[in-house]
């Protein structure tokens, strides 16, 4: 069954790795090109040097890591759409599966092997493929920082391999369910599309109980490019504070004083020095006020990628076991 | 008697559509059955039952024993070509027999080769560009190979042109003999059953009309010709399974175990046409009247 699987799906995986391999040579040239920037202005820098030098490598090299980065992305929906949609609907719609279900396997391993064969193929592919493009960029990753990002986080380590077996398995039991290749396809492309819109913006940051700290305001955290805003109820909101690495999970939070009450209007005045910012910052620390940071701490990366990894690997796993079951019913 | 197929009380429906209607049946080993029916009458879901293709939706069927394809062992005892005889395109015939070789643990690879040469087959060619007939033996040089002790074969003809049909049918009955399996081989068209099989199942809306060895069925039905104003004498239990009038004289077709006077020896088209035609008009009432 292998030797089968391996020949109706030859001509898919030989195109695979061609693209692979010419996202290889990308890949490594980028790679070396954000070394070179990195040794030369970045590595021991001072200064304003120092933050034009990130400027530059952010401007430099943005597009061509965006481009990667969304092809990554884009990897897993196209072996869900090309590889798993057609999977056993194409047998279905040209009817093949009468000659092959009557050969001596019986269909379960007969979907078993194929789904191993191809769906392996597809997460080693992935996984390759996130392999060479985290270590590409990992240069500029470490100086934009925001690993938790929505599409940054999805394009790095491990998850891709997680994708890219969901959406493989995914669109296999789509096919198998709809019957015909070309709606699975459409099927798939939008159910995949749902779920990777889904998990970023409403399931990924309840993976882990999110942890809350007070931080105060220091000039630490007011030089970190945080804003003031001021609340209709006269009250002040610390916004767009991200501690180091971590996932911020709240842009604003209500600021308040040293005895736990707000921070208001009143209470900003004596530090309102337009004509000497430095002086005004000093005068609002002095004031001893804090907030609540509600945030995925840095330290906790690799957790949410095993999560997530497993959490898709784990939906694979149940609709595989869905489609052993609908087998037989076909 | 070794039973190859037992079915009892079948029952295959396709939402409200009644495929197979309560069908029972005892097929003997070491037969070539016919599967005759009209278009839509449930022979492609009863060859699929038989399969495995195919669930029941209520009653059993057991095919050398067992049920059908639970499991690789008796998969491997039933081949099967699907009606339009299904390959894969972009394989090559050579292919095929690759295919065949690793699905089958008891594949017979020099019958595989020799039959494809003989047939004319190249084995470079694609089957997708292989012409219909090509293709059912291509798609039967499989089945058989797999070395099976039955082979299931629906509409295995009906692509092919007449010529073809014969030369196909008898190349069937030479390799049946050689590989000595039991066949079951459907149409809609007796006469192409009609010269291999040595034994019928007639199908109609479903249901089954006729089954039985074809020299028991010649031998229990009769033609009987009635001339106007003649007085008919039937043995007990005889069955008027068909009447037909024509300028006053009507002739019948009888079962009865014992021969009754003055009748004809039949055929087997006339037998499968009376219980086809009994199954879709009503007898004549004036007719049975007569004759009871």
């Amino acid at each position: 069954m292998t030797w089968l699987t391996w020949r109706q799906a030859r001509a898919q995986l030989l195109v695979a790795s061609v693209a692979l391999a010419a996202l290889a040579v990308y890949l490594v040239s980028l790679g070396g090109s954000i070394r070179r920037f990195y040794d030369e202005r970045i590595a021991g820098c001072e200064g304003q040097a120092c933050y034009l030098a990130r400027w530059d490598l952010r401007a430099g090299f943005d597009d061509g890591v965006s481009v990667a980065m969304v092809l990554l992305l884009a990897v897993p929906g196209l072996i869900g759409v090309f590889w798993g949609a057609p999977l056993v609907a194409q047998e279905l719609e040209q009817r093949t599966e009468r000659l092959v279900w009557n050969q001596s396997i019986t269909r379960r391993r007969w979907l078993a092997v194929k789904l191993l064969v191809v769906g392996l193929c597809g997460a080693a592919m992935s996984g390759l493929f996130s392999l060479l493009l985290t270590w590409s960029v990992s240069r500029y990753d470490q100086v934009v920082g925001g690993r938790f990002a929505a599409l940054g986080f999805a394009s790095r380590n491990l998850v891709p391999i997680g994708y890219a077996l969901f959406a493989f398995v995914l669109g296999s039991v789509i096919g198998m369910v709809l019957r015909r290749t070309l709606p699975a396809m459409a099927v798939t492309l939008v159910v995949f599309a749902a779920v990777q819109l889904l998990v970023p913006t409403a399931v990924r940051q309840h993976l882990v109980p999110a942890v809350t700290t007070t931080v105060a305001v220091d000039a630490a955290v007011l030089n970190s490019g945080v804003g003031m805003r001021l609340n209709e109820d006269d009250t002040f909101d610390l916004q767009g504070y991200v501690a180091e690495g971590s996932w911020s999970l709240d842009f604003s939070a209500p600021l308040s004083k040293a005895d736990g009450s707000s921070y208001t209007g009143e209470d900003a005045k004596p530090c309102l020095l337009p004509e000497d910012m430095a002086a005004g910052d000093a005068c609002v620390v002095a004031q001893d006020l804090h907030f609540e940071y509600t945030h995925q701490p840095a330290d906790r990366y690799w957790t949410f990628q095993w999560i997530e990894l497993s959490m898709f690997v784990g939906l694979a796993l149940v609709l595989a076991g869905f489609g052993f079951l609908w087998i037989r019913r076909l | 008697m070794t039973v190859a197929i037992r079915t009892t009380a079948l029952t295959k429906r396709y939402g409200r559509h009644l495929a197979l209607d309560d069908c029972t049946l005892a097929i003997p080993q070491g037969r070539i059955v016919g599967l005759v029916g009209p278009n839509g009458a449930g022979k492609s879901t009863l060859l699929g039952l038989m399969s495995g293709m195919v669930a029941p939706t209520s009653g059993s069927i057991e095919v050398l024993g067992r049920r059908p394809a639970a499991g690789a062992e008796q998969l491997s005892r039933v081949g099967f070509v699907a009606q339009d005889a299904p390959v894969y395109g972009r394989l090559t015939v050579a292919e095929h027999l690759v295919l065949g070789a690793r699905l089958n643990p008891r594949w017979d690879d020099a019958f595989a080769v020799r039959r494809t040469r003989e047939r004319g087959l190249d084995p470079g060619k694609k089957a997708g560009s292989l012409s219909g007939g090509q293709r059912a033996q291509l798609a039967l040089t499989i089945a058989a190979a797999k070395r099976g002790e039955l082979l299931v074969l629906d509409e295995p003809v009906a692509a092919l042109d007449p010529l073809a049909r014969r030369a196909f049918l008898r190349d069937l009955l030479d390799f049946v003999d050689e590989l000595g399996v039991s066949v079951v081989l459907s149409s809609h068209l007796l006469g192409d059953v009609e010269q291999v099989c040595d034994h019928l199942v007639v199908l109609a809306g479903g249901r089954t009309e006729l089954a039985g060895d074809v020299a028991d069925l010649l031998g229990v039905h009769h033609r009987i010709t009635r001339r106007p104003g003649e007085d008919l004498q039937l043995p007990a239990g005889a069955e008027v399974i068909h009447a037909e009038t024509s300028g006053g004289e009507s002739v019948m077709i009888v079962r009865s175990a014992q021969e009754p006077a003055r009748s004809e020896p039949v055929d087997l088209e006339d037998v499968t046409l009376a219980y086809l035609t009994r199954a879709t008009t009503a007898v004549p009432a004036a007719v049975t009247g007569a004759v009871r």
